[in-house]
């Protein structure tokens, strides 16, 4: 009865908008206890819940037809927390508190603990976040195939991390850009720490927001301001002005940015200089238009 | 025609007994088993795309549309013609999705001509509103399939070698107008590696089946309009690359904006309208610039008008690698209760379920709706790049 408020879009309303609008947020809550931040200081991981608690009850109390998603990632499993499997926690009134927000900050705690104490000693500092997307989209896609007709689902992610982006998982993270783009899918990034250039990237591509947060205790004034409004009213906000993105690729040979670069016509990697080797795919090239390439270049120079 | 081309002629396969495979659900519905079947047969076609092949992912494909008398029949609601067109508009948007370097050039044959509507080029936008602008092409006379090959093959002959040359016919006529012997055209396609599919609107016909044959590409004739939207749509994924077809490395440019921090960036005027007509250039800031010669575009992909360099964005590359390294198969098993939740949308299984579906690399079960989106859409297996042995794996083989 409870989660109805949750599962299920209200049919009212029909004097405010002519169709049924439900708004989804997936959170995507990165609580590897090997990630610098909470290394550092364990204490943060509560604050940091805290907030992503108050913030996801913000969202449920906005509209009674907003749904709600939180996902824990960590460097070996990603899981839903929120709503988690099996049946929905029992929970009565406490202190005259609605139900629903006791529900969702107890299935929280309680998945989340769960969850780090399956958590193996061995500690790997890398969040796969590309992993957690990729399952929120599966998520959202089943909600979306399964919602009534005439019903419109305004979905969107926010990542919260204080772990660094790596190339290691560059090849995923696209994919799951692309596919977020094409679904209308909304990604915005919440940075604690460090300045995640990948995810920046992702922010651009789907429409999203970009915010490495200069103070971390004021971490649920940055949730509940900047994210919290749906992408159609944050054109009339005053939010933090969207960095430059550098969209520059980086070569494979030495991992640097360039401006002009030699693409393999077959597996499309990047590459600096002229090699008549491809190392990725190992394919031969043939050297005649580097002779011409070579020589336009001493002129240019 | 070879004597062993095991495919046999349309009329003469086996009766297919479709009806028997169309099944009623409990309530008497045969929706969800229709929705099956074409699961199953997008399944089918997933399976075969093979791990590590050489593919051309530098297409120049020119489609060749038939605007002959025959495109304004109605079999195809409304006719011929616009069923065609509202489709390729969607192709269009979707190919350069998912082969953003690429380049589609359209020609149209009409009243014993060709007559080239697009050049090559890589702009979805511009191709729809040409392609829009095609509904009032009067539909006239016979077709030349001639005609329309030579005008493709002498703009496709000129291009580098390492591109994948393609050319895509839809063919509504039965009949061809030819100056002369088209056996000698389709020869030298087959010589310069230039692979032709045909899409035929009414019947099989002799000769676009040994043009398809002998250039390597494939000939199909349409059931109805959503076969025909399958069959133009499976054109999107890039082929295996030609075997004579030579590797290179392309010079390219990666433009990023010049702003300095601080200080604004001066108006100026973008190339790619400076000279048209309709959508006049506006002065504004901002833009990509190409770092030879410093030209300034609004858009990207797109080739320097000043300098001739290829300009893309990192991005744009990243967007074809998942033809590359697509996510592994997943194999099918009965449903035994094996896991209690689909690891990708963690919809609970029930025991409707009949099958479930099983990543090899990283041993999590999916149901049949993820299956689909993961290898369709979204190109990663969330199972495997959640967990820190598996995820690099799915890249390197």
């Amino acid at each position: 009865m409870k989660m109805n408020n949750i599962e299920l879009p209200a049919e009212q309303t029909p004097e405010f908008s002519s169709v049924d609008e439900t708004s989804l947020i997936v959170v995507i809550f990165d609580s590897n206890p090997g990630q610098k931040l909470l290394r550092d200081n364990p204490h943060i991981l509560t604050h940091c819940l805290d907030s992503i608690i108050a913030f996801s009850n913000s969202h449920l109390m906005q509209k009674a037809q907003n749904k709600l998603a939180v996902m824990a990632c960590h460097s070996k499993k990603s899981e839903f927390i929120f709503p988690g499997s099996g049946k929905p926690l029992d929970v009565r009134q406490i202190d005259g508190q609605y139900e629903t927000f006791t529900l969702v900050e107890k299935t929280i705690k309680q998945n989340l603990a769960k969850h780090l104490a399956g958590e193996s000693p061995m500690l790997n500092t890398e969040s796969l976040l590309a992993g957690a997307i990729a399952m929120a989209l599966c998520y959202i896609a089943r909600l979306q195939r399964s919602k009534s007709p005439g019903c419109m689902l305004n979905s969107r992610i926010l990542v919260v991390t204080g772990s660094s982006d790596s190339a290691m998982q560059y090849m995923n993270y696209m994919n799951v850009f692309f596919t977020a783009q094409k679904q209308n899918v909304v990604i915005d990034v919440c940075a604690l720490d460090q300045h995640l250039s990948l995810l920046q990237q992702g922010c651009d591509i789907t429409g999203g927001l970009y915010l490495k947060i200069p103070q971390l205790q004021g971490l649920l004034q940055y949730l509940l301001w900047v994210f919290l409004p749906e992408p159609p009213i944050r054109q009339k906000l005053v939010l933090p002005p969207p960095a430059k993105v550098d969209y520059r690729a980086a070569c494979f040979c030495h991992r640097e940015l360039i401006d002009i670069g030699y693409v393999c016509s077959v597996c499309l990697s990047i590459f600096c200089k002229f090699s008549p080797i491809c190392t990725t795919c190992h394919t031969v090239f043939k050297i005649p238009p580097l002779a011409v390439k070579a020589k336009k270049k001493k002129i240019k120079l | 025609m070879d004597e062993d081309d095991p495919k046999e002629y349309r009329w003469e396969t086996g009766y297919e007994k479709t009806w028997e495979a169309i099944k009623e659900d409990d309530e008497g519905f045969l929706e969800a088993s229709i929705a099956d079947i074409i699961q199953r047969a997008k399944r089918k076609r997933q399976s075969k795309k093979v791990y590590g092949t050489k593919l051309g992912m530098m297409r120049h494909l020119y489609v060749i549309l038939d605007c002959s008398e025959s495109m304004s029949s109605q079999d195809l609601k409304p006719t011929r013609l616009i069923c065609s067109l509202k489709l390729l508009e969607g192709f269009m948007e979707e190919f350069f999705d998912q082969n953003p370097i690429s380049q589609i050039g359209v020609i149209i044959m009409h009243n014993k001509r060709a007559e080239k509507i697009m050049n090559l080029a890589g702009n979805a936008r511009k191709h729809i509103k040409s392609l829009k602008n095609l509904n009032k092409t009067t539909l006239v006379g016979e077709p030349s399939l001639q005609n329309g090959l030579e005008m493709a093959l002498k703009s496709l002959k000129s291009l580098p070698t390492h591109a994948s040359r393609e050319i895509l016919i839809i063919m509504g006529s039965l009949t061809t107008c030819d100056p002369s012997d088209i056996n000698s055209t389709i020869e030298s396609l087959k010589k310069e590696g230039i692979r032709c599919s045909v899409i035929g609107l009414a019947a099989e016909v002799y000769i676009c089946k040994l043009l398809a044959d002998k250039t390597g590409g494939v000939y199909n004739v349409i059931l109805d309009d959503s076969h025909f939207k399958d069959l133009l749509y499976q054109q999107i994924d890039p082929p295996p690359a030609a075997c004579g077809q030579e590797s290179n490395l392309i010079k390219m440019g990666f433009p990023h904006q010049m702003a300095v921090e601080g200080t604004e960036e001066p108006l100026t005027m973008c190339m790619c309208h400076v000279d048209s007509i309709d959508e006049g250039s506006k002065l504004t800031t901002g833009g990509y610039y190409c770092p030879q010669c410093y030209s300034k575009y609004c858009e990207l992909p797109v080739e320097c008008r000043a300098c001739g360099l290829t300009l893309v964005s990192a991005p744009h590359l990243a967007r074809s690698y998942h033809h590359l390294f697509p996510a592994m198969n997943y194999k099918e098993f009965a449903y035994e209760n094996q896991a209690e939740i689909c690891s990708g949308c963690q919809k609970q299984f029930t025991e409707n379920e009949k099958e479930v579906y099983k990543c090899p690399n990283c041993n999590n079960y999916f149901c049949i709706d993820c299956d689909i989106f993961v290898h369709e859409t979204l190109h990663t297996c969330p199972g495997c790049a959640t967990n820190s042995s598996t995820f690099q794996l799915t890249q390197t083989g």
